[in-house]
């Protein structure tokens, strides 16, 4: 974000950020559109099938506006999109937003499940890990972060599967809910989810445990002759959980758009398979929305991000804010 | 096919016990066909294959040549109930019980123009066809109860069936067929029928229910060709009701559609008003799972679903370790064409192909590609175990002569090639390019693969120069030739025009006697072989696998699954 | 201390010398492919053979074969040397674009600025993948368009590093300095701040070397990868995935190779942020 000079309050700072975000939406928007629609021919291929003659296709094209200049087509659609039409899936054959909806609803599911797992498994390890800096402990937790976090989610997958579907059988090997919701499902996805991006989280927690338990104000409580556990639960965990609970947020489109893999190797119909079939298919509707939903989540979580650190920390300016890392 | 007979054959009491299902006069060739095979001369499963194109009753031509039913006859109106190898006589089917069937559900508007076999299985429980071709092609009376053909093969004479329903209440009658008929051969359908029945001239309606196919040519084998997955009887109001049959299921068929959503699910119930007997399952779901068919194994595994269509070779040892996994095979002629464009650089030098065609080692191929788990093609399209098969000279690998023949056509140093694959049907497609491409490598020939998502591939199968397409199974070789290759087919992906070709072609398809048709073949395929049109080098096994609880279901070699004599133990 | 030579010194911890190690192994492997692969990793030869057993002609596989019966340790070995070429590419790529850009925006401040860290800010507000996908599926799948995927994808991260640093450098006095003296900026950008940022950079780029193995990875896995025969361990774990259980060798050493690389890469940064001091995470 371009710097901000001299002094910000909340509601000038909201205002810019705003407007940071719906420009960038829109330039996503036309970024989008241009690399998808640019070659109308294909579009029309799409729609009619192969087999549909010369003729057929430029009929269909010009019945349907493509033969309007790009920018034009471009406002058109943009003016339909923000007011709720978002067209039609020539994959799924089906209105996008009621394709959409569900998909989300599903992948919301997942994300909320993996982060009951994540959340509360990061931030354990991570503190008890910051804590006893130097320990057995830490030096034990910062090597499972490592190597979770080093092995990619279909290797995990196949493992976990391998395990707990081939040899034990105790788990089910998909997770397409055909049979209605069953929690069983939810097991192996979340398993995989966890194994990656809990190791992250405890290693930033235990990084900001580690800042925080050395700070002078940290030392001066525990010389004031305050017990360890106080100490912890009343001044450290407020201050070191800053970073990590920021950061747990910008977990939130990852675990939208970035866990493609993991629903598709467990064929759990969420937004990632749907994003990924779309994308296979050039269902040019279906990625311009969904590309526009992802967008949304990543900027929208990214301004929640930095309020949420804004807000825990009254010690840091509005100013110095725009250096959320939205990236791993 | 090759099962021996039982029996004794019975000459004396031929001119008795033969008759034609409408009981009009037998066909001049019948009696002498069946007196060649009680001789010994013509195989007698050829025979019988013949006998039922020319409307002959079944059962009589069997009880004649001494032949039983080996597949299961699952007719609906015979009330009998399935025979399906391995499961004890006694078990009587039960009614009722869902299952669920894991299959891609596919974008489908009409029927005749589906490109997709899995499209093709959903709406064939709701839409019925004139004819029946069972498993070991043998063609029944399905909506047609009878038929019987001119003495020149020219005129096809027909008898619906009394009493079928529309789901909708409206009787079948002639007029629907004549509807889709038309709809078939009309210049400008968008369907492959449109080359198979384009010696149909016209459909001459003698009542409500007898009508009358003319044609241009012979066509002996046409009742048989009425079975193709894309020749259901719709109703005759279809394109007036805006022609997209999930939208406005109507069908005449045993089971329901009530719900369809492409790549997700699509459900049938049970028809109480269906004209045969009713199915013995309530419901059947079709759960789209995705392309990973080891998802679809664990899915099965995990008792989540019953049945899956299909399973390729990578997963058959997957399947081995689950004793309650059955794994049901057939030989099948479906295949992967590795076709050339003949109006592309460089493939419009016969000598360029050749030498492709003569650098593939089909025995490799077939071991490493699909473990020996079926039979060698011989780069015509034309399996062995097909009855119109004609035995050619083997075809042996030469590196050099491959060599040569690029030398001479003017690529001393090798040549640059790209071979476009999606891997629709699994990943021994890429497998079998593989192969081909270390085979290649030998010759000279530098051969790039370019893999596309599956989806995207069948946008491009018949524009790509040099690409693999997957054909599906049919009873007669002739079938495939005629939509491959035929000039100017609607599925000609290899633009192959050969005016000598099409009547080769032409005369095959009006012989009646299996063995002088096999020797038309012969120039068939001989053409396609000298013209190198395709790198076609062996015809997998069909696999699927079901659990134990499903009865009365059996693996086709097409892959057309009639699911009315399936029930759920 | 000076940040630029500290480096060397943090090769001494236990952590960071075992992800040296494996690092420089696997280096070593990619660069020597060619004599330590016993077999050609393109032959076909018997299929799926379990690892240790004998060859017809008394060779052992040591790590069995795959489906096509080609030895899986050739394939593994010149794998890493897919990997190896086509992620330094990839990431080589990604920082000198993320660099350049970097620099300038965080130089020269003003629109520069505003339009780059714009533009920057667009990338990354696109799920990655799906990035990934769109640009194979519209390109088609080649080590080119995977380096240049992967440049799409990394190169906005590194460059708000890069400005970051800079912005926080030019403020310093002995950039005042070389100013004053009249030091070109060229000179300035390339002899004076880059260097100074070398040492978060550094373990950036281990990290991010990682990510390009990984994406590399994940992409051959959904079938988008390097095209057939070329042996690629996201490839590798694709073709054997469906076989995993009955031939587990398929998948286990591809995925065993792909996690000790990236774990390397990752003891190794980890240990040179380690002694670099604690520097701010910015970006």
């Amino acid at each position: 974000m371009a710097s901000v000079s001299g002094y910000t309050s909340l509601p000038g700072w909201l205002l810019r950020r705003v407007a940071g975000m719906v420009l960038t939406m829109l330039t996503v928007s036309f970024l989008v559109f241009a690399v998808l629609e640019l070659n109308i021919d294909d579009v029309a291929v799409k729609v009619l099938g192969q087999f549909s003659t010369v003729d057929q296709r430029q009929a269909w094209l010009q019945e349907n506006g493509y033969n309007a200049p790009f920018l034009l087509r471009y406002l058109r659609w943009l003016g339909e999109f923000i007011t709720g039409h978002w067209g039609t899936s020539t994959y799924y054959r089906e209105d996008v937003l009621t394709l959409i909806l569900p998909r989300l609803g599903a992948s919301g599911i997942l994300a909320g499940a993996a982060l009951l797992a994540i959340v509360p498994v990061g931030l354990l390890m991570g503190i008890i890990a910051g804590v006893r800096e130097g320990s057995a402990v830490d030096r034990l937790v910062s090597v499972f972060a490592i190597v979770t976090t080093s092995i990619p989610e279909f290797a995990s997958a196949v493992f976990l599967t391998a395990l707990f579907v081939f040899w034990l059988g105790w788990l089910p090997g998909v997770s397409t809910m055909a049979d209605g919701f069953h929690l069983r499902e939810l097991i192996l996805p979340v398993s995989v989810l966890t194994l990656y991006s809990a190791g992250y989280i405890a290693r930033m927690t235990r990084s900001s445990m580690v800042d925080v338990m050395q700070s002078p104000y940290i030392r001066t409580a525990r010389l004031k002759g305050n017990s360890m556990r106080r100490v912890i639960l009343h001044h450290a965990l407020r201050n070191a959980l800053i970073t990590p609970v920021t950061v747990i947020m910008l977990q939130i489109p990852w675990l939208l758009s970035g866990v493609i893999v993991v629903e598709v190797f467990f064929a759990y119909q969420g937004f990632g398979t749907l994003l990924y079939q779309a994308a296979l298919n050039t269902d040019i509707d279906l990625i311009e929305a969904c590309t526009m939903v992802s967008v949304a989540v990543v900027v929208f979580t990214q301004v929640g991000s930095d309020l949420l650190y804004a807000w825990l920390n009254p010690r840091m300016s509005l100013r110095a804010l725009g250096r959320s890392s939205g990236v791993r | 096919m090759s099962e021996p007979p039982t029996g004794s054959p019975n000459a004396a009491s031929a001119g008795q016990a033969l008759e034609n299902n409408d009981g009009s006069q037998l066909h001049p060739a019948a009696r002498p066909l069946i007196q060649d095979a009680l001789r010994g001369g013509t195989d007698r499963r050829s025979v019988l294959r013949v006998l039922s194109w020319l409307g002959v009753s079944v059962t009589s031509a069997r009880a004649l040549l001494g032949l039983t039913a080996v597949a299961a006859d699952a007719l609906p109106w015979r009330g009998q109930g399935s025979r399906p190898s391995g499961i004890p006589q006694s078990q009587a089917p039960r009614q009722g019980g869902i299952l669920r069937f894991v299959c891609s559900v596919q974008q489908m508007t009409d029927p005749a123009a589906t490109t997709w076999i899995e499209a093709s299985n959903l709406f064939r429980n709701s839409v019925e066809f004139l004819t029946y071709v069972d498993s070991d092609n043998v063609t029944h009376p399905y909506l047609a109860e009878s038929w019987h053909p001119s003495e020149d093969l020219k005129t096809w004479e027909f008898k619906l069936r009394d009493g079928v329903r529309w789901s909708n209440g409206d009787r079948l009658t002639v007029a629907d067929v004549a509807f889709n008929i038309n709809r078939w051969i009309a210049p400008s359908s968008k369907s492959p029928n449109r080359t198979t029945f384009a010696p149909i001239t016209g459909i001459e309606a003698l009542d409500e229910l007898r009508f009358r196919l003319h044609l241009s040519r012979p066509i002996c084998s046409l009742p048989e060709h009425l079975y193709a997955a894309t020749c259901p009887i719709l109703h005759r109001h279809f394109e007036e009701q805006g022609a997209n049959w999930p939208r406005n299921p109507v069908g005449t068929g045993p089971f329901q559609l009530t719900d369809y959503h492409v790549s997700r699910i699509a459900v049938f119930k049970r028809r109480r008003d269906y004209w045969g007997r009713p199915a013995y399952l309530d419901e059947i779901r079709y759960l789209d799972l995705g392309t990973e068919v080891a998802t679809h194994v664990a899915a099965l595994a995990a008792g989540q679903v019953d049945l899956l269509y299909r399973v390729t070779i990578s997963e058959l040892d997957l399947v081995s370790r689950f004793p309650s996994m059955r794994l049901l095979t057939e030989p099948s002629a479906q295949t992967l064409v590795m076709r050339m464009q003949q109006d592309k650089k460089p493939y419009d030098d016969v000598r360029v192909r050749k030498a492709v065609v003569l650098s593939c080692d089909r025995e490799q191929m077939l071991r490493l590609a699909y473990r020996n788990h079926g039979v060698l093609g011989e780069h015509h399209h034309v399996a062995p175990f097909h009855p119109d098969y004609f035995r050619l000279p083997p075809i042996k690998r030469d590196v050099a002569a491959a060599r040569g023949l690029l030398a001479a056509a003017g690529y001393p140093n090798g040549i640059d090639l790209t071979l476009a694959l999606g891997n629709t049907q699994g990943r021994y497609e890429q497998d079998t390019a593989q192969v081909l491409q270390q085979n290649c490598a030998e010759a000279g020939i530098r051969l790039t693969l370019q893999v596309i998502p599956a989806a995207e591939y069948w946008t491009i199968w018949d524009k790509v120069p040099f690409g693999i397409s997957y054909w599906g199974h049919r009873p007669l070789g002739i079938m495939a030739l005629e939509l491959a290759y035929r000039s100017g087919s609607v599925w000609n992906e290899s633009h192959f025009a050969n005016a000598r070709f099409d009547a080769a072609l032409d005369k095959a398809l009006g012989i009646l006697d299996p063995r002088q048709r096999s020797l038309a073949m012969g120039d068939v395929e001989r053409i396609l072989q000298e013209e190198a049109v395709m790198v076609q080098a062996y015809f997998p096994r069909k696999f699927t696998v079901s659990s134990e609880r499903v009865r009365g279901f059996r693996a086709d070699p097409q892959d057309y699954y009639r699911m009315d004599g399936v029930w759920l133990a | 201390m000076s940040v630029r030579y500290a480096w060397l010194k943090s090769l001494a911890r236990p952590t960071a010398a075992i992800g040296a190690l494996l690092v420089v192994g696997w280096l070593l492997v990619a660069l020597l492919s060619r004599v330590l692969a016993p077999h050609d990793p393109l032959h076909s030869m018997i299929p799926l053979m379990t690892p240790g057993a004998r060859g017809p002609d008394g060779a052992v596989f040591w790590l069995g074969t795959d489906a096509l019966g080609r030895d899986v340790l050739s394939r593994l070995i010149f794998g890493a040397r897919t990997v190896v070429v086509v992620a330094t590419a990839a990431t080589l790529t990604a920082y000198a674009v993320g660099i350049s850009t970097g620099l300038l925006a965080g130089y020269f401040r003003g629109r520069v600025d505003t339009a780059l860290s714009f533009f920057a800010n667009v990338i990354l507000s696109f799920p990655v993948l799906v990035l990934y996908i769109v640009i194979i599926v519209a390109l088609g799948a080649s080590a080119a368009n995977v380096v240049l995927a992967v440049t799409f994808g990394s190169a906005p991260a590194i460059f708000r590093i890069v400005r970051a640093i800079t912005i926080d450098l030019r403020s310093r006095d002995f950039i005042a300095a070389a100013i004053t003296q009249g030091e070109s900026t060229w000179r300035i950008l390339l002899v004076e701040i880059l260097p100074n940022s070398s040492g978060a950079l550094i373990v950036d780029f281990c990290l991010r070397l990682g990510y390009s193995a990984i994406t590399m990875g994940v992409l051959g896995f959904l079938g988008l990868g390097l095209p057939p025969p070329t042996p690629d361990w996201g490839g590798m774990v694709n073709e054997g995935r469906t076989m995993a259980f009955a031939f587990p060798h398929l998948v286990l050493f591809p995925c065993l190779a792909l996690s000790s690389l990236v774990l390397g890469l990752s003891l190794l940064a980890d240990g040179l942020r380690q002694s670099a001091g604690r520097m701010r995470r910015v970006g």
